[in-house]
Order: structure tokens, then C-alpha cells, then sequence
């Protein structure tokens, strides 16, 4: 290992992790996500570029191709469904790990700029999910699309031209199928390994963040103690999408036929992390949801520098309490909108029972 | 640096903005003995577009665009409709409880604030063609 070490010109840089540490305190534990966060997104690279030796970005063979790999490729329907799972276990641990340095108060002077990246990178990710959503081209998708790109047509000036671009059609059509799959596997990638490497270099430049008031108990040594415990992590975490995928494998629905219009199964609803965004639209209109999520979005991005009271080392219950009604408010709308999810459902079998559909396929 | 970038950004923008559908119908053909009183409605793809034809109860028969106007979803037609405290035909998005009556126009107090557009409708002998061309007023 040293040889190889020497052979490479590693030297310099091992014995700069080794000399790095990380601070060991009550709250240490959370550091560990971020670094799961990494974990997750290097399985998604990996089972991606898999998927894409069989996958094909086509309205006609997009569902069979995904079929195709779920019933004839050796373990597709493992690596499919262990890339629909850990897209949820990334975006599960990114908002865990950004709650966590919320309640820390870590993102307080130097980190500012984690904090801001740490931001883009969820943004990023949360982009990951709504262009993959499309590619199966089943029918729930192919729904949730249809709403999901006629949204950003409330914002005023820029709307239409944001709306047309994610469609390249003016109805979601093969064409968004290419930009949402470009999108999804070229251009997403290439910025967020460009924001994970900033988030990264910085995360080793400044050292882990404390909170105000932690008792220092000591320091973890990067190399070896800090990564072995991570790496336990890292394999707690693939064992356990392992498992998941294949005692649950990942749902595919019927495909959409673009040239038989059908209407939408009962029900239609976007992934667990854009629900309480799909709950907040039935109480206000699209562009006051827009403006006000927009408010929300900028407002958490500045955290940092409002949060006056942290940059100065002192207590600052304001901002814990709002991280608090943040929380509160995301669990609140995503709960009622399950609910409500459940009731259509039932409605719809309600419905069918009692008032014909003629629209039924023909 | 701006007046270097400027032409590809609009060039780019220009490239993106492109809103041709690959392989659309540019019409949809069939028979109108296709449209029952047991199945007096069919969805057919014009354009890319989904468009929803209806055989009324006075048996003319109409077509519409089916995209809700709330948020794009898919319409349908229902014999019987609750709306208000009436049950007539009407038009139904299924995603958020959107509704228009028979003439396509959107019920107030459901999501959607803007009507159906309706399509010309040329009846050769039975023979239905349907493009996208907006019913004009006078006809």
C-alpha cells in the first residue's frame, strides 16, 4: 500500500487527511450524513450509467426498454429499483443532513458558503427526481409531468419561456422525454458534481462546524477512525437498499400511448419530497405558490448572514423555533396531502361504480 | 464578456424554444359510428395535442381540446356531471376535480379559469376529421 502510495505521488495529500480531524461532541453523529449524502449520489452515478446501456428516451420504447430491464436483464430489476430508492434515500439524507447544520447553527461565519451550496445541491437533487419521474413514460408519470411542467407558467415574464423549454413541445410529448432524459443524465450531473466538489474542497479547507455550545470531548482523526465509522455507514446504507429493492422492487405502471389520449388514473400525484408543494396548490393559486416558495427558498439560502445572533456566537432561539415551523409545516401539508391522495382514490372507485366513464378505452 | 456570450445565449434560447411535435397527426379520421349512446365520447391525438369528441344528446356531434386549462391534465366526458345541485353531461379532470359543462366553458368554483377550446368538426358521411382549427363564432 505505501509503494502504491509512493508510486503515485500520494504521499503529500494522505498525510494532509491524516493530519486532518473532526471534533468529537454530543452532536458529532450528524456529521455522518453528508457524507452518506455523497455515498447515496455515487450509487445513483453508478446504477445510472448501468441503466442507460438498456434504457432508450423514446415515447415508443422508453416503457419497454425499462421493461425490459426490470423482466430480462440479469439483476436489472434490482439496479432499477435500487436507483429508485436511493434517489429517495439521497433526498431523505440531504434534508436530514441541511436540518442538521440548520439546528447546529454550523452554517454560521466561515461556512456560509457550505450552507449555499449545500442549497444547490438540494435544489439539484430535487431536479434529479422530477426529470428521472418522466423516463419510465407509465401513466402516473406521464401525468405528474403534465402538471409538473405547466406550473412554472404562472411566473410572470419568464413562465411561458421556462414551461416551453422543459416541454420543447407544447404538450408533454417525445420531446420533453429527451429534454427531461438530457437533462436528467448530462446536464444535472455536470453541475452537481461541479457544486459537490466545491461543497467538498470547503468541507476539508474549514473542518466540520460546532454548535455554540458543545462540549468538545476530543478529535476524531480523519484517517482512519472518522472514514472507518463513515464507510460502516456507507455499507449499513447499501445493505439496507439492497434489501429494500429487492423485497420491494420498484413499481412500473402501465404506459402512456401518446397517440390514444387517455384520461389520468385516480389519484395523480408527484414523489413524497414535492408533495407538500402539490398540497400548497390547492390552497392558493400557482403563482402566489410560485412567489411565496420563491419568498421561502431565498430567505432559508440567507440564512447565514440573517441570522445575526449565531454569526456572533451567541443564542439565537428565533431561527431554531422557524427551523421548528419549517419542519412542522413540510410534515403537516405532506400528510394531508396523502390524505387526500387516499380520498380521490376512493372517490374515483366510488365513481366508477356509480357514473360512466365514456372516455374508457375503446 | 457579455457581448461574447450574448449571441450564443440567444442563439441557444432560439434552439430551445423550437415547439415542432416528431410524427403529430396533423388531423384525426374516423367513423362517427365509433360514438354510441353507450360510449359517446373518444380521445384522439391531434398534434401532440389531446383532443376529446363528443357525441351530444341532440346527437350533433363536437369536439374539444381536452387539456384541462387548470394545470394540463387530460379531461373527460361525463354523461352525468354533479354540478351545483344539477347532474348534466359535462367535462371532468379527474387530477383536481376540474369541471366544464357541455359547451367546454369552466364551472366556477372548480380549478379551472378558462374554457375548453372548441373544434371545427367536418362530418363527410359519417366520416369525422378533426384538426386543431378553433370553431369559428359564426358557425
Amino acid at each position: 500500500m505505501s509503494a502504491l502510495i509512493d508510486l503515485l505521488h500520494l504521499r503529500e495529500p494522505v498525510e494532509a487527511l491524516k493530519a486532518k480531524s473532526v471534533p468529537r461532541h454530543r452532536s458529532a453523529f450528524w456529521y455522518y450524513l453528508g457524507g452518506l449524502a455523497l455515498f447515496f449520489f455515487c450509487v445513483q452515478i453508478v446504477t445510472g450509467v448501468l441503466l442507460l446501456m438498456y434504457y432508450r428516451p423514446t415515447p415508443e420504447a422508453a416503457h419497454q426498454s425499462v421493461e425490459m430491464i426490470v423482466r430480462e436483464v440479469p439483476f436489472g430489476s434490482m439496479i432499477r429499483s435500487v436507483h429508485s430508492w436511493a434517489a429517495n434515500a439521497l433526498i431523505a439524507t440531504v434534508f436530514l443532513h441541511m436540518f442538521s447544520v440548520f439546528f447546529m447553527k454550523t452554517y454560521r461565519s466561515p461556512r456560509a458558503i457550505l450552507w449555499v451550496t449545500g442549497i444547490v445541491l438540494l435544489l439539484l437533487m430535487l431536479g434529479f427526481g422530477f426529470t428521472g419521474y418522466l423516463l419510465p413514460w407509465d401513466s402516473t408519470a406521464y401525468f405528474a409531468t403534465r402538471i409538473g411542467t405547466e406550473i412554472p407558467r404562472t411566473i410572470p415574464i419568464l413562465g411561458d419561456t421556462i414551461a416551453s423549454w422543459l416541454r420543447g413541445s407544447k404538450e408533454v410529448t417525445g420531446a420533453t422525454l429527451t429534454r427531461l432524459f438530457g437533462l436528467h443524465v448530462a446536464i444535472l450531473p455536470l453541475i452537481a458534481l461541479g457544486f459537490a466538489s466545491v461543497h467538498i474542497a470547503i468541507t476539508a479547507l474549514l473542518g466540520s462546524g460546532t454548535p455554540r455550545t458543545a462540549e468538545i470531548k476530543g478529535e476524531t482523526r480523519f484517517l482512519p477512525d472518522y472514514l472507518f465509522g463513515e464507510s460502516i455507514l456507507w455499507l449499513i446504507g447499501l445493505a439496507v437498499l439492497l434489501a429494500v429493492a429487492v423485497l420491494f422492487p420498484w413499481n412500473l405502471g402501465p404506459a402512456y400511448d401518446l397517440t390514444k389520449p387517455s384520461e389520468p388514473p385516480a389519484g395523480v400525484h408527484p414523489e413524497w419530497y414535492f408533495m407538500f408543494l402539490y398540497q400548497s396548490l390547492k390552497y392558493v393559486p400557482e403563482w402566489s405558490a410560485v412567489l411565496i416558495y420563491t419568498i421561502v427558498l431565498l430567505f432559508w439560502t440567507a440564512v447565514p448572514w440573517l441570522d445575526r445572533n449565531a454569526r456572533r456566537g451567541k443564542r439565537s432561539p428565533v431561527f431554531t423555533w422557524i427551523g421548528i415551523l419549517a419542519i412542522a409545516g413540510i410534515a403537516t401539508l405532506t400528510t394531508l396531502a396523502y390524505f387526500s391522495v387516499a380520498q380521490e382514490q376512493a372517490d374515483a372507485r366510488t365513481e366508477q361504480t356509480s357514473v360512466p366513464d365514456t372516455t374508457a378505452p375503446h | 464578456m457579455v457581448a461574447f456570450a450574448a449571441p450564443f445565449v440567444y442563439a441557444a434560447s432560439k434552439f430551445l424554444s423550437y415547439q415542432g411535435v416528431l410524427g403529430g397527426n396533423k388531423t384525426a379520421t374516423f367513423s362517427a359510428e365509433e360514438l354510441t349512446p353507450d360510449s359517446p365520447s373518444k380521445l384522439v391525438e391531434i398534434e401532440g395535442e389531446p383532443v376529446i369528441v363528443v357525441r351530444e344528446a341532440d346527437n350533433s356531434i363536437r369536439a374539444f381540446t381536452a387539456t384541462c386549462t387548470h394545470l394540463g391534465c387530460i379531461v373527460s366526458f361525463r354523461p352525468q356531471l354533479a354540478i351545483g345541485h344539477e347532474v348534466t353531461p359535462g367535462f371532468y379532470c379527474k387530477c383536481h376535480g376540474g369541471k366544464y359543462d357541455v359547451n367546454g366553458i369552466n364551472i366556477p368554483g372548480t380549478p379551472p379559469k378558462a374554457p375548453l377550446t372548441e373544434l371545427e368538426v367536418v362530418d363527410v358521411a359519417d366520416d369525422l376529421t378533426i384538426s386543431l382549427l378553433p370553431k369559428t363564432a359564426s358557425q
